[in-house]
């Protein structure tokens, strides 16, 4: 089988698998739990294979990229819909990364999630996330990677929300869709305006050479424009900058929920989009100073944040968080090969926390026991040289979380709920009073019926 | 004058009247109901079948000569008969009483009868007609939706001073008229379609008015296809410009009605905004008037109908299952009982607002192509629009679906088999639609191509 149709083939296994469950679910049909086990497991071994033989071939061939064109999923004029996927040096080692670390985590589900009412969801969405992924560090254009990018968004979404019978989960999964959907509004707007100022928006016709160390083949404002929205839908994807808040909130959903998503693939999804569009980037001082700056400040935000918090799940979201940010931060200095190695080692240790997190406090008190109750705390205590004040200073912020709810809450949230109450003056029958709270996720109460 | 080879379209007509006349006074009207939409159905899948095998030409009914069908309407005749059966199908048995069915196969009638319309007598005839199951209360009383009425009646009074005001001009066709004209379509057009700030009535009609037929009636897009037959017929400069004006009332009033929507929490003025605003996405393509807008607009009004009833469908079973789904005081948490139906609406939603791998992603993504490319502004806005509608929609399915289940739902039955199988086929054609949007946006090709061919050559007339 050539590669040419390898490559498809991995892509579009676990799409097929999420619609043929999906459809015997929604059928009424009901596959058992060791059936999904069996079939969840054959899955990862197929694709695992199939990329060490696409490695292979281009290892064995000296090949630096492949490309792989599928016509126009649809066209009307002189607009067409590319389908055309790209495996090179940067997306190879994401794919084989996804492969590995989603049959992990499928394989750690199986025992985890055993008997939990949502097994069945949770492989459903645990596929549909793969084929995200999978198309996401393989699209050949921007419109490719928006298919999988939404994809992968919808499903984080629908994970953290996991337990729906709880009313944290909800609150917190409507909140990271939110700042999903408004970060994706940058990647949307890069994929019109480059198809607008460029006529395309293929990795090709944009960048010319093969990454590392392509060019870009379009200059100028427009181009600087591309690059930053890019970077600011990058920042939305790995929770940086302005989209800070999200990921700590994203920790409602299942453990292996938590480790594929937010600790080794779909917040380095962000940091992959950098790296792609690095010479674009790269050629714009705005540009780059931006990434660096996001960064390098959601770095000393999150490693901040990480020492105050009570929680090992919490903990480790704002530690990735400090992570991502030294990432983007060599993204931002050109350092790209630094930044791919730091990428899949940080995603494979993060997944390894994130997996052991729910056994380790156990772990930790068995042993502080068996020392007598004598293990001393541990951690740097770089802090204590700062004066006292700032200390404090840095400490109530930090406890605070940086004040960015509060300040989401009073500057954006309130302001556009305000707005929206006012344009309902052309409602005569709207009443004011029952719009001013939402319908309580925790709220039990007296029957209406 | 072509022909259809069989009189595809009076036989639709005459068993939906037939449907209406025996629902009316059954003592079982769904069966007649049912039987009477599946017969039309088939009708006018047969006519659609023979205007695209004719290239998208009009073909003429040979009994009734005053009705024809083209590329343009020929498809969704079609497909709202589907849409007709599908909520005949569904309606829940509460809804399904002998007036109830007799309203809803009437305002299919009314409907086609308007597509159907190769004249003006019998487009205003569908028009007022489509009126009259909530004028006469067939699905009730209607005091408390009197807005939602008047603004209907509105309507279809600017459409029928329009003809008037041609007839007075003897002028036989659209692109004759005067501008006065075109400001009565347009007027006609932003009470039917509910545009700000004239939406109020659509918001009314959802919330007080009967669900499922409040659904179909606004699902009949009546007022974008006015539109879509007016740029066919090549219009003047002036024409054009109030076209233009239309499509920015559009953007605008998608836009704010999708910020509007944040301080709703109702579920049906919730699911009222929504589709009000992600309707005027249609208006705003098709007001491109270039070959990506006018496709992304026929492709989005196909999957918009479909997501929309399908929504519209779950909420109202919903209601009939529990009360408090009216105007809940928390976060039913129904998921937990009703899982698939918290699974088809989540589909349908996330159809409706454009998720990737479902149809209306292509239908918003040539939109926001179209629009881009005559007036970025605007194209950003529909971007902000989409993400703003996006967020709603989720609110809704919390709303509904997510949180405590509350002490008083103690055991509700998930889909049942008639409803599960019209929404499993609403799914499949959204999935379907837009895994392979190609073979959508084929059956619609020629008549995007008899458009734009329209619009240049408009463009040269007055350029000379």
């Amino acid at each position: 089988m050539s590669l040419q149709t390898l490559i498809p083939l991995l892509i579009a296994t676990p799409g097929v698998l999420f619609l043929l469950l999906g459809v015997i679910w929604l059928l009424g049909g009901h596959v058992s739990e060791r059936a999904m086990s069996r079939i969840s497991k054959a899955t990862h071994a197929f694709l695992a294979v199939v990329v060490v033989i696409i490695g292979w071939a281009m290892w064995r061939e000296n090949m630096t990229s492949i490309q792989v064109s599928l016509g126009d999923w649809f066209t009307v004029a002189e607009y067409g819909f590319p389908l055309s996927l790209l495996i090179d040096r940067l997306s190879l080692p994401l794919v084989g990364l996804t492969v590995v670390l989603t049959g992990i985590v499928g394989s750690f589900s199986v025992r985890y999630l055993h008997r939990d009412p949502g097994f069945y969801r949770f492989f459903l969405m645990l596929h549909l996330f793969t084929f995200g992924a999978l198309l996401v560090f393989t699209a050949g254009s921007l419109d490719m990677l928006v298919v999988g990018w939404e994809t992968v968004g919808i499903t984080s979404v629908l994970l953290i929300g996991f337990f729906q019978y709880r009313p944290e989960p909800v609150s917190n999964a409507l909140r990271v869709f939110a700042t999903y959907r408004l970060a994706d509004l940058f990647l949307l707007s890069a994929v019109f305006l480059s198809h607008h100022w460029f006529g395309t928006a293929s990795w090709v016709g944009i960048f010319s050479g093969d990454w590392p160390g392509g060019g870009y083949k379009f200059d100028g404002p427009a181009a600087t424009v591309i690059a930053v929205l890019l970077a600011f839908a990058a920042s939305g994807k790995a929770s940086q900058g302005p989209f800070f808040g999200w990921l700590p909130r994203a920790m409602e959903g299942p453990t292996p929920a938590s480790a594929v998503f937010y600790g080794a693939i779909s917040v380095h999804a962000g940091a992959y989009l950098l790296l792609r569009a690095e010479p674009l980037i790269h050629h714009s001082v705005i540009a780059s100073g931006l990434v660096i700056f996001i960064g390098l400040t959601t770095a000393f935000l999150g490693t901040l944040i990480h020492r105050t918090c009570a929680d090992a799940k919490t903990s480790l979201a704002y530690a990735a968080q400090t992570q991502l940010g030294l990432i983007f931060a060599e993204i931002g200095f050109g350092w790209t090969t630094l930044a791919v190695i730091h990428l899949v080692s940080h995603a494979m240790l993060r997944t390894l926390q994130f997996l052991r997190a729910p056994s380790m406090l156990r772990d930790y008190h068995r042993v502080h026991a068996a020392a007598g109750g004598k293990l001393n705390p541990t951690g740097g205590c770089y802090e204590s040289l700062l004066p006292f004040a700032v200390q404090l200073w840095l400490y109530r912020w930090a406890l605070a979380r940086g004040f960015y709810d509060a300040i989401v809450e009073r500057w954006v949230i309130a302001p556009v709920q305000s707005l929206a109450r006012w344009l309902a003056i052309f409602e005569p029958e709207f009443s004011h009073r029952s719009s001013e709270t939402e319908p309580s996720a925790k709220a039990v109460e007296t029957p209406v019926s | 004058m072509e022909y259809f080879s069989l009189p595809y379209l009076t036989t639709g007509l005459v068993c939906l009247l037939g449907g209406v006349v025996s629902s009316w006074r059954s003592g079982q009207p769904r069966k007649p109901a049912v039987l009477a939409a599946a017969i039309a159905f088939v009708s006018f899948l047969g006519a659609a079948r023979e205007v695209i095998a004719a290239g998208g030409g009009r073909l003429f009914d040979p009994l009734l000569r005053w009705l024809d069908a083209d590329g343009l309407d020929a498809v969704p005749m079609a497909f709202y008969a589907a849409l007709t059966l599908m909520v005949v199908v569904l309606a829940p048995k509460r809804d399904a009483g002998g007036p109830a069915m007799a309203g809803m196969l009437m305002i299919s009638l009314s409907t086609q009868t308007a597509y159907a319309a190769a004249g003006w007598i019998p487009l205003v005839s569908g028009w007022w007609l489509s009126c009259l199951p909530f004028i006469l209360g067939m699905f009730g009383g209607q005091q408390s939706n009197k807005r939602a009425i008047a603004l209907l009646i509105a309507s279809c009074v600017a459409l029928t001073a329009a003809f008037v005001l041609m007839q007075a001009d003897t002028s036989s066709h659209v692109s004759q008229g005067g501008e006065l004209t075109f400001w009565l379509i347009i007027l006609a057009v932003m009470c039917r379609k509910g545009v700000f700030p004239l939406h109020s009535g659509v918001v009314q009609a959802f919330e007080k008015g009967p669900l499922l037929p409040v659904a179909l009636l606004f699902n009949g897009h009546l007022g974008v296809l006015l539109v879509a037959h007016s740029e066919a017929a090549g219009l003047p400069q002036s024409a054009r410009h109030a076209f233009d004006v239309l499509s920015v009332v559009a953007v605008a009033s998608a836009f704010i009605i999708s910020i509007r929507a944040f301080a709703e929490t109702k579920p049906r003025r919730l699911l009222a905004l929504l589709y009000i605003s992600q309707a005027s996405f249609i208006l705003a393509g098709i007001a491109a008037a270039n070959a990506a807008g006018i496709t992304g607009s026929l492709i989005h009004w196909l999957a918009l109908s479909a997501a929309s009833v399908g929504l519209v469908s779950i909420v109202r079973v919903l209601e009939v299952r529990v009360s408090s789904a009216e105007n809940p005081m928390m976060h039913l948490g129904l998921a937990v009982k009703a899982p698939r139906l918290a699974t088809f609406f989540l589909l349908c939603g996330l159809a409706l607002i454009g998720l990737p791998g479902t149809l209306s992603y292509c239908g918003e993504e040539l939109i926001f192509h179209g629009t881009l490319a005559n007036h970025p502004a605007v194209g950003i806005a529909l971007l902000v629009t989409s993400a703003f509608n996006a967020i709603n929609l989720i609110r809704l399915y919390s709303i509904l679906f997510l949180g405590v289940l509350p002490k008083h739902v103690i055991e509700i039955p998930d889909a049942l088999p008639r409803e599960r199988w019209p929404l499993t086929a609403c799914v499949v054609f959204l999935v379907f639609g837009g895994l392979f949007p190609s073979i959508i946006i084929g059956w619609r090709a020629e008549t995007v191509q008899a458009i734009v061919k329209c619009l240049v050559i408009a463009d040269g007339a007055d350029q000379q």
